[in-house]
């Protein structure tokens, strides 16, 4: 069943000739992921938690329902009608990074609001109280008392969420930007060798995927060190 | 936001959506099949077939499903010599991401499950078959049930990657009809809503499933099995 002919027949020095080309690409990937990561998860993403937790209802319903439809609606479609629907709304034409960036930060910055507005209400009331009573003024109680804990709950979704992330900015390449999917199927068309550009993109983006986790894995174990899992 | 254009191409969206949810079921399909059996190797006791799961699901989890896809579509016809439409390589490979986590989520859910009970369908004299599928699982399958739904919602969304390997699914159709008619915001805007429609709801039913079952686990049963009634399964997935 499988074609050992043309398996023996692959050659992987292709790859290695064009690899500043797929590593450039995979470089747009990292871009966005962090520019995903810190623009649309922690600016954005704690902005809306915020929204998400005030008590009144003209800032939480809007908040809510800018969440549920981000999170409930495809990030490709998301990417497509922000690179047609910002240019005809507001006269300004966005490049297609542009408005890859765009989406990604409002898609990222719903599910991280989630994430944030979870570690924060798993604090408890009772913290929020207890800082009150000791009279600490508002700084201070988000400083030393609600951020140490909550950010200990939220670690771990935000470590898979930095790995969903990554994973999301290879879809965005639909708009034609320069990332690694873009490069490594332009590279098989000139190539004629699918095989073994695919094979390499695939294992580049999993290396940096592995990195990721690898990299979570370890700030949880720093922070389980510092002090911060409460013993 | 032009209504009647959108209902005079009714039918094409018609044809997308159904194709995004053959897409979803025979993926959905694939992935419980092989979720079941990576989570089986996981928990397995030969250690290659625990390293083979371990790595399966960490390259599959980290891994751009969309890369994935690509691969498949262009890489498998070249190495097993055959056609692969682009229905079939993209559904298994969205099957297979699938198993990878879905394997994960049953592994946890079998993992909540009280050691106690395990021993005591072992101090029974109960063989590997009826403790697996009489105690174990019945209790498994209850805490898995949330999450699995939940994940539905995700594959629900990643169907629309099919789009890129030319797949008519829902969004190649309302890409497609807005090259067309020139009108990409209000094909793109309907389908947004259509997917909002077929998502939200699911994600709601899997917050309802989560909510009852934390309801149920808070409620307190230490002492209402007290006595010689027999204890429902639920009363002891509930003190976990």
């Amino acid at each position: 069943m499988i074609d050992y002919d043309f398996l023996r027949s692959l050659d992987f020095t292709v790859a290695w000739t064009y690899l500043p080309a797929l590593l450039s690409g995979l470089l747009t990937n990292i871009l966005l992921t962090g520019i995903g990561f810190f623009c649309g998860g922690i600016v954005v993403g704690t902005l809306l938690a915020l929204a998400n937790l005030s008590s009144r209802r003209i800032i939480r319903w809007p908040a809510l329902g800018f969440v549920e439809f981000w999170r409930s609606t495809p990030l490709l479609v998301q990417a497509i009608w922000v690179h047609f629907a910002v240019p005809s709304l507001t006269g300004i034409a966005t490049t297609p990074f542009e408005s890859a960036s765009i989406a990604l930060i409002f898609n990222v910055a719903a599910y991280c609001s989630e994430i944030i507005r979870g570690g924060i209400l798993g604090v408890g009331k009772g913290q929020f109280e207890a800082a009150k009573a000791l009279g600490m003024r508002a700084f201070a109680t988000w400083h030393k008392v609600i951020l140490p804990q909550a950010i200990r709950l939220m670690l771990p979704p935000l470590v898979g969420t930095t790995i969903s992330i990554f994973k999301a900015t290879a879809i965005l390449s639909v708009l034609a930007i320069n990332d690694l999917l873009r490069a490594a199927s332009r590279l098989s068309t000139f190539t004629f060798q699918p095989v073994e550009i695919y094979t390499t993109a695939a294992l580049l983006a999993f290396v940096v995927g592995l990195c990721i986790s690898v990299l979570g894995y370890l700030a949880e174990r720093a922070l389980k060190k510092r002090g911060a899992y409460g013993h | 936001m032009d209504i009647d254009l959108i209902l005079r191409n009714s039918g094409a969206l018609f044809d997308g959506a159904k194709i995004t949810l053959a897409i979803t079921f025979v993926g959905a399909v694939i992935a419980i099949v092989g979720g079941s059996a990576i989570c089986a190797m996981r928990i397995s006791s030969v250690g290659a077939l625990r390293v083979f799961a371990r790595a399966y699901i960490l390259f599959f989890r980290v891994t751009p499903e969309v890369i994935l896809i690509f691969w498949a579509y262009y890489c498998i016809p070249l190495i097993f010599a055959t056609t692969v439409s682009g229905f079939w390589s993209g559904t298994v490979v969205l099957g297979l991401i699938g198993a990878a986590y879905l394997a994960e989520i049953f592994r946890a859910g079998i993992q909540a499950v009280p050691q106690g009970q395990k021993e005591a369908a072992e101090a029974l004299g109960l063989r590997a078959f009826p403790k697996w599928s009489f105690v174990i699982l019945p209790q498994a399958l209850k805490l898995v049930i949330a999450p699995l739904v939940n994940y539905f919602s995700e594959f629900l969304k990643n169907t629309t990657l099919l789009s890129a390997i030319g797949v008519m699914d829902l969004t190649l159709q309302a890409y497609l009809l807005g090259g067309q008619t020139y009108q990409y915001i209000t094909f793109l805007s309907a389908i947004a809503i259509i997917y909002f429609a077929m998502i939200f709801p699911v994600t709601l039913y899997a917050r309802h499933l989560e909510a009852r079952l934390s309801n149920r686990s808070t409620r307190p049963t230490s002492w209402r099995g007290f006595g010689f009634r027999r204890r429902s399964t639920q009363d002891i997935v509930s003190k976990a």
